[in-house]
């Protein structure tokens, strides 16, 4: 199981990370890094699977034929990323003569911390909540978030039955993801200040770890059930759209929106819920920063940029109500 | 809006209740709110999950969002307040005034205090050594491995979540939690009276052996704790085989490689 949980890695977060790299040359995210890269990419992935699943799905395409589709579009923007080679170089490089400065109690804590609950979760299973059977009324709101489509893909890909794949290896993915998020907000928040990033991470990963409400905190998803949509939902789209608010609120540029976007599209895929929570909570975030800012243009691009959230959203009321 | 302010404050307490996050949480928002210069900052991370909050619990929002989303499921509003951020960017506000060996003392004392507020996830009782690289008990596995594919079957409550999650070319009779078994009353017909007759600890299998038939369940699996009035044999069936935790029975008309699934993938 090692070497499949090896192989799904490799490609998992080499593929995202090199579409990262892709995206973040389009986007002018220049010197962010490698974590920025992977997450940039992983939340790339998502949105187009969202793209292109939705409207396969209503035209009642196959699973294979899906396959095919999203892997040759997936391996396109991966192989983009490998022209980005000079971006990789300088960010390996930063990582190489940087890297000591990382050797705090607060990122050794979060490493601890990070390591402990994979090893748990590798070596023991939640029972609960697995619903298989007859097939029920199936309810047309699920067609716009399909996310087990997403480790079905990743099992054609590596030969893995998918119950292995969700149960075994992907905690091995969303969980190092999840935190990865929390690597860039705690970057974002203290620039200046290394020994914090660590402090930051480390109990953000603690609260996840001793968070209340085990089966209605969406933090709680990401250490029980990391392969459910919900989870990610939680655990790594919501506070992915906050990091990059965060960045529109610095700098102000485009790119920070456009991958508000992407990353709302992106939580469309996860849950159904995310078509509506994701699109909420940047309403909410952005209407009290238009309060703050005295100015209309943050709710605009706020709007802008969960439009395709939005559309999907009307489809759904449509399709439940 | 009784109903809805039944329901947010049952969600909530599911939330919150058993731990001091929510003191914690609010605590953090009055600091970062009062502490933190930058602006900007104090919105997103202090004033965001108060209004996320408010949100919640106030009733247009409220019952907007809940006939949206559905009620059963109007606890993930909360959600929006993200936790895992607020909290430990209060935590280390507090942490920034601190210097040294101070700042981590400090920090070992913030670890401590989430310890303390919270509950430890993972000593949940639902986790359990895993036994499998599928992560579903043995006792399903060791089912799965005497049954054959492509065949349709009634099995024990025990098995139902598991077994097409070792294989999805069996198809099963009954679901998890079947609404037979969650509204008894509602079996009225001959293949409820099945699924209740199967319940029992000894099964009557004039009841049983019939309706399964008839509905083609070519594989019955029942814990080897059971009872039967009346012979396999007698209603066309027969011992297939037996693991340490059930006994597999098969439709004697059952030819193998036969392909007796109800429905396909």
């Amino acid at each position: 199981m090692r070497f499949e949980i090896l192989l799904t890695a490799l490609l998992f977060f080499g593929g995202t990370c090199l579409t990262g790299y892709a995206v973040r040359r389009l986007l002018k995210l220049k010197k962010e890094g490698i974590v920025c890269s992977i997450v940039v990419g992983a939340l790339c992935w998502w949105a187009l699977m969202e793209l292109i699943l939705v409207p396969m799905t209503m035209k009642l395409a196959s699973f294979s034929s899906f396959v095919v589709v999203y892997s040759a579009v997936v391996a396109l923007f991966t192989l983009a990323g490998l022209f980005c080679w000079q971006d990789i170089l300088d960010d390996l490089k930063t990582f190489a003569e940087n890297w000591k400065q990382y050797l705090t109690l607060g990122h050794l804590a979060a490493l601890l911390l990070i390591v402990f609950e994979l090893w748990f979760l590798h070596h023991h299973m939640y029972l609960e909540w697995d619903e298989t059977g007859t097939p029920l009324e199936f309810d047309k709101r699920y067609v716009l978030s399909l996310w087990p489509i997403y480790y079905a893909w990743l099992s054609k890909l590596t030969g893995v039955a998918a119950t292995v794949m969700a149960h075994t290896i992907m905690p091995w993915l969303m969980i190092p993801l999840a935190y990865m998020v929390y690597i860039l907000i705690g970057k974002r928040l203290y620039e200046d200040d290394v020994q914090l990033k660590g402090m930051f991470l480390a109990l953000a990963v603690l609260v996840h770890l001793y968070m209340s409400g085990e089966h209605t905190t969406g933090l709680s998803f990401l250490t029980i059930t990391p392969w459910v949509g919900k989870g990610i939902l939680a655990a790594i789209i919501l506070p992915a759209l906050f990091y990059w608010l965060l960045r529109a609120m610095r700098d102000g540029g485009a790119r920070n929106w456009i991958m508000l976007g992407v990353t709302g599209l992106g939580g469309c895929l996860t849950s159904s819920m995310g078509i509506m929570l994701t699109p909420l909570f940047v309403g909410i975030a952005v209407f009290l920063l238009t309060l703050q800012k005295r100015q209309l243009r943050y709710l605009a691009y706020g709007i802008l940029s969960c439009l395709p959230c939005i559309l999907l959203g009307l489809y759904y009321i449509r399709l439940t109500h | 809006m009784q109903e809805f302010l039944e329901i947010a404050k049952t969600d909530f307490l599911a939330t919150f209740e058993g731990a001091w996050m929510l003191p914690l949480l609010l605590l953090s928002c009055a600091l970062i709110l009062w502490k933190e210069p930058d602006r900007t900052r104090k919105v997103l991370l202090g004033a965001l999950p108060l209004a996320a909050m408010i949100v919640y619990w106030f009733p247009p929002t409220g019952m907007l969002l809940m006939k949206l989303l559905g009620e059963n499921v109007y606890w993930r509003v909360l959600w929006l307040i993200l936790i895992a951020v607020t909290v430990p960017y209060a935590l280390c506000l507090l942490l920034r005034k601190c210097s040294g060996l101070r700042r981590q003392a400090a920090f070992l004392a913030c670890l401590a205090l989430i310890v303390l507020c919270g509950t430890p996830l993972l000593a949940s009782e639902e986790f359990l050594d895993s036994a499998n690289e599928y992560k579903i008990p043995q006792y399903v596995i060791d089912v799965c491995e005497l049954l054959p594919e492509n065949i349709h079957a009634m099995v024990s409550n025990r098995l139902m979540p598991y077994i097409r999650q070792y294989d999805t070319s069996i198809t099963l009779e009954f679901a998890r939690n079947d609404y037979r078994y969650l509204n008894p009353g509602e079996a009225d017909d001959e293949v409820g009276q099945m699924y209740l007759e199967a319940q029992k600890s000894e099964i009557d299998l004039s009841v049983l052996a019939p309706t399964a038939k008839a509905e083609g369940c070519t594989f019955l699996v029942f814990s080897s704790t059971r009872t039967y009035i009346g012979e396999w044999e007698d209603y066309g069936y027969e011992k297939y085989a037996s693991t340490e935790d059930f006994d597999i029975f098969v439709d004697m008309d059952y030819e193998e490689g036969q392909d007796t699934r109800k429905w396909e993938d």
